[in-house]
């Protein structure tokens, strides 16, 4: 059982100029089990290159994006997370829709990070990735995960305290549905 | 063809090439390696275990351990030397001999105290680091060496759980908020402590060379402590480093224990305060030396001007030896075109080391090898032929990954990785057989076949790619490459990978996505990680309990076999490999598909067919291709 965290700042929109979170100096954390799929993610996202990479260990941040931390490993691991915490803009929340006997893993690690004083403002931004191999269906993926009830995949006024939080489907390896997801995240960061 | 493993087994020295060209001119058409290189193992095992040793009442290694974690210490406490000498973090504030005493006269108190420490009770502050003086610990450490035992072998062991987040030497704030460097931050000159933090640790490493000490570092956290910045003072010093999650994980605690392995006389296998010189006949000078030495600063007459790694001297350094502990050394010819070197005049190589066995005892070591010239007056295809043949391209792997590896502490490592690809081309275009711009009749000789696919796997590795690696990672796996013997560093270049089926002994496979079959187990290792992969169908006829059944005996031994060929690496290997026992489509697996030549992908091949192998999602490009290229370039006139 394993965990990983990763933080991003937002640099690499800096060369997307029709992006929406350009200029948007954000904190983000990238979350989730191990083989979500995160470090592949921030590849492509740094220089659109699909690449196998190994678990990983040390958190840390892929060159051109200023901050990506991935921890790895055992309950030990979980003491790190908090380390990243600290002025968090958003958190990106990967699992691998193609596994679904690890949901319930997944929904007490996100459930957890959900009730956890120091991120209760943060929005949420959770990614079913995979879906290329399984094809399992968002509202499967809504209801494994206890996300039946969402702020909307629109741009939509929050009342004050209402945590912004949306589930998006993606396949990174066929890099499709995460820009979405992204997109959303920027209406929620300042 | 030469036989280069047996010449390495009776002198502990191999070189790239073993004929010699008789002139600068011709070694500069020499391709890939301008000049010749040679590992050079100073310590050898016999010379190590054979020796027989006189107790010797004077002056003993001294080790200071610290900063140690208590249970390491209260579990290791048998360990010691007999010599040690102990001292906590309040001694050091005070440099005085009186503060330090041989172990045997403390042991007692020690262990006490030991027994007695309570966990720090002040509360950090969740959102900050714990105060670490991890550089000024340093300093007193080293101060404190210096003065009780200077030019003595001894060592500090520093066991570090954490950054250094105060005083000198600090490598990140302590404020949570601020992230700790990553390569990134490096690149773009924006580590703000890094280079001061960098520049002291050096000062201490300075320090320690100068008085024959060695700084040992035993990295135990899940997230980076500053190896990057540290990791000078065990370099110089010939230090050894670990890279572990954490005091409890094995990977510290099986490592530290061998390090206190004794031989057969029941003394440890370490070598102290050494120095090795080299001389060499006339026509030959050595450009430098890379590996975990410093320089003397010996101007002698065969210094050669051109310096390749630590050059500009013919004696070095070096502070800790041990059985492992390899050196590459560079060389070139130094005489002119017109200038024939007669036959009678052999090309000698001579390293003289000196060292300090782990009882004090002087040990004088002297290698002198020899290797042929080239035939000078024929200057037609044979000479061509005669240094091809003496061409090891296993020891041309391993030199040329520590001259990529030495560059990158100054260069950019796309360049890094441009230049292994001119001198790859180069030594091709030169060495092989072809008609030109006909890519199709390109032949390598067997004793050149597999160096393209060496740098192949050099180019993906750990060791030149920062992507997915922290900066204290890259330093861990860069100093390793620099430590160890040619075959070691093969295994690190390319990683091996055996497979083991019903249809007949374990074999080595090669090291791509179709050696990764359902019904088979496969077993890798990477120098850093063994691995045991069990294929889907292997998996799952376990998970239904098949090995527990008599009837299926062969099934049991089918999955015992690996465990225990895993189990005999990890029992030799230094430090102690993360070791992954995983079946096919775990997360885990992506070991080993992050390591193999990604023949099949996920472009490549649309049609999954479990018995050919298995389908890597990735864009990187795959060994054929990389090859089809090289002979492409090769050819071209």
């Amino acid at each position: 059982m394993s965990f990983y965290v990763a933080t991003i700042q937002f640099d690499w929109y800096r060369r997307k100029k029709a992006d929406r979170l350009y200029n948007k100096n954000a904190k983000i954390l990238f979350l989730g089990l191990d083989n979500a799929g995160k470090t592949t993610l921030l590849g492509v996202l740094k220089d659109g290159r699909l690449s196998q990479n190994r678990p990983t260990f040390h958190p840390k941040m892929p060159v051109n994006i200023s901050q990506t931390y991935d921890l790895g490993g055992h309950e030990t691991a979980r003491r790190l997370w908090k380390d990243y915490y600290t002025s968090v803009d958003a958190i990106v929340f990967m699992v691998d829709s193609s596994a679904p006997q690890r949901f319930e893993e997944s929904k007490r690690e996100l459930d957890a990070l959900l009730s956890s004083d120091e991120l209760s403002n943060v929005p949420f931004l959770i990614l079913g990735n995979k879906i290329d191999i399984a094809g399992t269906s968002e509202e499967k993926f809504r209801a494994s995960m206890g996300l039946t009830q969402t702020t909307g995949k629109d741009k939509v006024p929050l009342n004050p305290g209402v945590r912004p939080i949306e589930v998006f489907m993606c396949s990174v390896v066929r890099r499709f549905g995460y820009g979405d997801g992204f997109r959303w995240l920027s209406n929620y960061i300042n | 063809m030469m036989n280069f493993d047996q010449a390495e087994d009776k002198d502990g020295v191999r070189f790239s090439w073993n004929v010699w060209p008789t002139s600068r001119v011709e070694a500069t058409l020499h391709a890939a390696n301008e000049r010749h290189c040679a590992t050079h193992l100073p310590v050898h095992r016999r010379h190590l275990s054979a020796r027989r040793r006189t107790p010797s009442a004077d002056r003993l290694a001294h080790h200071v351990a610290l900063a140690a974690p208590r249970e390491l210490v209260r579990r290791s406490d048998h360990l010691w030397f007999d010599g040690a000498v102990l001292g906590s973090p309040e001694t050091f504030n005070l440099v005085s001999k009186r503060f330090l005493v041989p172990v045997g006269e403390c042991e007692f108190n020690l262990t006490s105290i030991l027994e007695e420490i309570q966990k720090d009770p002040c509360r950090v502050s969740s959102d900050k680091r714990p105060q670490r003086a991890t550089g000024i610990a340093f300093s007193v450490a080293a101060s404190l060496l210096q003065a009780v035992a200077p030019n003595t072998g001894a060592r500090i062991m520093a066991f570090i759980g954490g950054p250094a987040t105060v005083g000198l030497g600090l490598v990140v704030g302590e404020d949570l908020k601020e992230p700790i460097r990553s390569h990134h931050d490096i690149i773009k000159y924006k580590a703000k402590h890094s280079s001061k933090a960098y520049l002291h640790y050096k000062s201490i490493a300075e320090q320690a060379v100068s008085g024959g000490h060695v700084i040992d570092i035993f990295s135990c956290s899940l997230d980076q402590v500053g190896l990057y910045e540290m990791r000078e003072m065990v370099k110089m010093t010939g230090g050894f480093m670990v890279l572990a999650d954490g005091f409890f994980h094995p990977m510290f605690q099986q490592s530290f224990q061998k390090i206190f392995t004794r031989d057969t006389e029941h003394q440890f296998n370490m070598g102290y305060n050494a120095d090795i010189q080299i001389s060499t006949s006339r026509y030959l000078k050595v450009c430098g030396a890379i590996g975990h030495l410093s320089s003397l600063n010996v101007q002698s007459p065969n210094v050669s001007e051109n310096e390749i790694g630590i050059g500009g001297t013919s004696s070095w350094k070096v502070c800790g030896l041990d059985q492992n502990s390899t050196f590459a050394f560079y060389f070139e010819v130094a005489n002119q075109h017109t200038n024939p070197i007669a036959p009678d005049q052999p090309g000698l190589i001579q390293f003289i080391t000196t060292y300090q066995n782990s009882q004090g005892k002087r040990i004088l070591r002297v290698t002198t090898v020899r290797r042929d010239w080239s035939d000078t007056a024929n200057e037609s295809n044979d000479s061509v032929s005669m240094l091809a043949n003496g061409f090891d391209q296993e020891t041309s792997a391993a030199l040329m990954a520590r001259l990529a590896v030495f560059k990158a502490e100054t260069e950019e490592l796309p360049d890094i990785t441009r230049w292994l690809d001119k001198m790859l081309i180069r030594l091709v275009s030169k060495y092989a057989d072809f008609r030109k711009d006909d890519p199709r009749s390109f032949k390598l000789a067997p004793n050149f076949a597999i160096y393209p696919h060496f740098m192949f796997h050099l180019r993906r590795s750990n060791f030149l790619q920062a992507f997915n690696n922290s900066p204290d990672e890259s330093s861990f796996y860069r100093f390793m490459l620099n430590r160890e013997n040619v075959s070691n560093t093969l295994i690190m270049i390319q990683p091996t990978l055996e497979k083991y089926s019903f249809n007949g002994p374990p074999e080595p496979v090669a090291l791509s996505a179709t050696s990764i079959t359902s019904d088979t187990i496969l077993l890798l290792d990477t120098f850093f990680h063994v691995l045991i992969f069990h294929g889907e169908t292997i998996a799952k006829w376990r998970k239904e309990g098949y090995d527990k059944n008599p009837q299926y005996q062969n099934f049991k031994d089918l999955l015992q076999a690996p465990k225990d060929d895993a189990n005999a690496i990890l029992r030799d290997r230094f430090p102690y490999p993360r070791y992954i026992d995983c079946d096919q489509h775990s997360g885990e697996a992506r070991f080993l598909l992050a390591t193999i030549d990604p023949n099949l992908t996920h472009v490549s091949n649309a049609q999954q067919d479990p018995t050919k192998g298995e389908v890597v999602f990735t864009d990187d490009v795959n060994l054929h291709v990389f090859l089809e290229h090289l002979k492409k370039f090769a050819v071209q006139s």
